[in-house]
């Protein structure tokens, strides 16, 4: 399957590619998708925390939106504690409301409220599904170099810098039971506890080309089960061309990296056995700007990974969005 | 740039507050009793053990397992203030048996604490042995359906570890029973193990340690003392293997993990 996404998402940024070649020489009246930065989203997803996947990039820095995105995560992870314990295939949905605000002239707000459908096989082919709301998070940053609003594409390179930071807030719930044995501890709607952000998210453009570079960390505290996911570290780096095809029309490939650190968990102050670990992605992914309509795509592959103590691995991420600017 | 610093400001601010949010130390007030669950997760060198299922050890044997069972004993946990807690011998004997699954001891009524280490008993002492059958209790019957019993002189079996096994020298598919246990009253093979819980297991009225042990099977032949199955396969009163057989298996036992809870989940 996700080998027929990238091909997909190849041959579509090639097509795309050659055909932009012939630019306009009039750059488009207006940059509807003028950079693509990201934001947000660590870590709800895989229910959140444990091994919280990010993913990636938001839409239109200047814009204000809402939209819907779907995360699609496939991990697998060992039912028990020895190197012949079999596999369990989990995988991780989320569909996410999110908007971005800005409240005066520097401030964004962003805000995320995901919905949860997980389920995970095991090895006597019983399976459980979990649904819910996930964690919502609300995340402020300060924009301190931001971009004309507007503008034609600029000659000079144009920078962002934007620091911030937030709140996720447990209204995702998080069951002691869904601590199966040794498996992902993360199969979880939310964390059940407060956690809290601090993000930066740099990015430059010049000419249609743009480059976008975020770091998040995640401070993640105890909830109310006396359980504590360990704090997350977030980076990515994305490199982006925009086409203009049209009027109306804008086309942006993206490729970049991504990587997270989590800490080890803890359970009554004790740390988890087999938690905690890292993991780099590689990420591909496409923007289509129509009109006040952003579709979005992207996909994730792990490059390497050490997650819990090689008790779980990521497989995938996919996701697609669409928003609408207002 | 009046703009820049208010917002670092306010950054550390934020982070001072949320960084101190959560260290205050765990089940600060356990009280009263409760329980201690003890998963024996049998294996062989880092393999989950199943049963039928074959493993080469480094005497470049290999053995296909049929049978493991064993008896655990006289469980003492220790606190972090070094206070020794001994279960009560009347009800500290456990047959263990991968067959039936039954690889879990349950300990009731512990005094509510932070335990650190445990210390138990590989098959039946001699003053437990020497109370004569009367003595016994349950364990003598449980001992005789579960085949842990020659006959009452003879005594307990402390393991009974069954299968087949190939070598470069039997080629064939051949029995092996490995059955150690005291001679009666003539050699004392009851071996103690002290684990280290490398953390520590809160009890309480509401909260059940599960304390996941895994025990390396493949040491019993194949432990500090080698045993071959080539030269012998069928072991059971021998005065020279089976007190290295019973130092083996003692030392087959090591704490994975403990996980704290009410005891609902691993």
């Amino acid at each position: 399957m996700k080998t027929y996404i990238i091909t997909a998402l190849l041959i579509i940024m090639g097509i795309y590619v050659m055909q932009a070649s012939e630019m306009p020489a009039r750059p488009c009246y207006r940059t509807i998708s003028s950079s693509l930065m990201e934001f947000d989203d660590f870590c709800d997803v895989c229910g959140c925390s444990g091994n919280g996947g990010s993913m990636g990039f938001g839409t239109g820095l200047n814009n204000n939106f809402i939209g819907l995105r779907y995360i699609g995560q496939r991990y697998r992870s060992r039912d028990g504690i020895f190197s012949n314990s079999p596999w369990i295939d989990e995988n991780f949905n989320t569909i996410q409301l999110w908007t971005q605000i800005p409240v005066g002239r520097r401030l964004i707000i962003n805000a995320v409220m995901p919905y949860q459908f997980h389920s995970r096989e095991f090895a006597d082919d019983t399976k459980q599904h979990i649904n819910g709301l996930g964690d919502a998070t609300v995340l402020g940053f300060y924009q301190i170099l931001k971009q004309t609003p507007d503008s034609i594409i600029s000659i000079k390179p144009q920078h962002t810098l934007q620091l911030g930071g937030g709140v996720k807030m447990p209204t995702g719930r998080f069951e002691e039971e869904n601590l199966e044995g040794s498996v992902n501890p993360s199969f979880q709607l939310g964390t059940g506890s407060w956690d809290y952000v601090l993000g930066a998210n740099y990015g430059v453009t010049h000419r249609n080309w743009g480059l976008s570079a975020m770091v998040n960390y995640t401070i993640k505290t105890k909830n109310d089960k006396e359980y504590r996911f360990g704090n997350q570290f977030n980076y990515a780096l994305n490199v982006y061309k925009t086409y203009y095809l049209g009027t109306n029309f804008a086309l942006t490939p993206q490729a970049g990296i991504g990587g997270e650190h989590f800490e080890k968990n803890k359970e009554f102050g004790f740390e988890v056995h087999d938690t905690g670990g890292n993991a780099l992605f590689s990420r591909l992914g496409v923007e289509v700007n129509y009109r006040q309509y952003a579709l979005g795509l992207s996909s994730m592959l792990p490059v390497a990974q050490d997650l819990n103590n090689g008790k779980v691995e990521v497989k995938s991420r996919f996701s697609v969005y669409l928003n609408i600017n207002i | 740039m009046k703009s820049l610093y208010k917002l670092s400001t306010l950054l550390f601010l934020f982070v001072s507050v949320t960084s101190c949010s959560d260290d205050d130390s765990p089940g600060d007030n356990l009280t009263g009793e409760g329980r201690v669950i003890i998963e024996f997760d049998n294996s062989v060198a880092g393999d989950d053990l199943i049963l039928g299922s074959s493993y080469t050890n480094s005497q470049a044997e290999t053995l296909t397992i049929n049978r493991l069972n064993y008896i655990v004993s006289n469980f003492r946990l220790t606190d972090t203030q070094g206070n020794v807690f001994t279960y009560p011998k009347e009800y500290g004997y456990f047959i263990t048996s991968e067959e039936t699954g039954n690889t879990e001891v349950v300990l009731m009524n512990i005094p509510a604490g932070r335990y650190t280490a445990m210390t138990f008993g590989i098959g039946v002492d001699q003053e437990k042995y020497l109370l004569g059958a009367e003595g016994q209790g349950d364990l003598l019957t449980e001992a005789e359906s579960t085949d842990m019993m020659w006959s009452w002189q003879a005594g307990y079996k402390f393991l009974n570890f069954e299968g087949t096994f190939t070598s470069s020298t039997v080629p064939e598919n051949t029995y092996f029973q490995i059955h150690m246990g005291s001679h009666g009253s003539s050699l004392d093979n009851y071996k103690e193990t002290t684990l280290s819980l490398g953390t520590e297991a809160l009890v309480s009225d509401e909260m059940t340690p599960i304390i996941h042990l895994v025990v390396n099977a493949g040491n019993i032949l194949d432990g500090d003392n080698k045993i071959s199955l080539a030269e012998q396969a069928v072991i059971m009163v021998s005065e020279e293997k089976s007190p290295k057989i019973a130092e083996n298996t003692a030392n087959m036992f090591s704490v994975d993990h403990v996980h704290n809870g009410d005891g609902s989940s691993h």
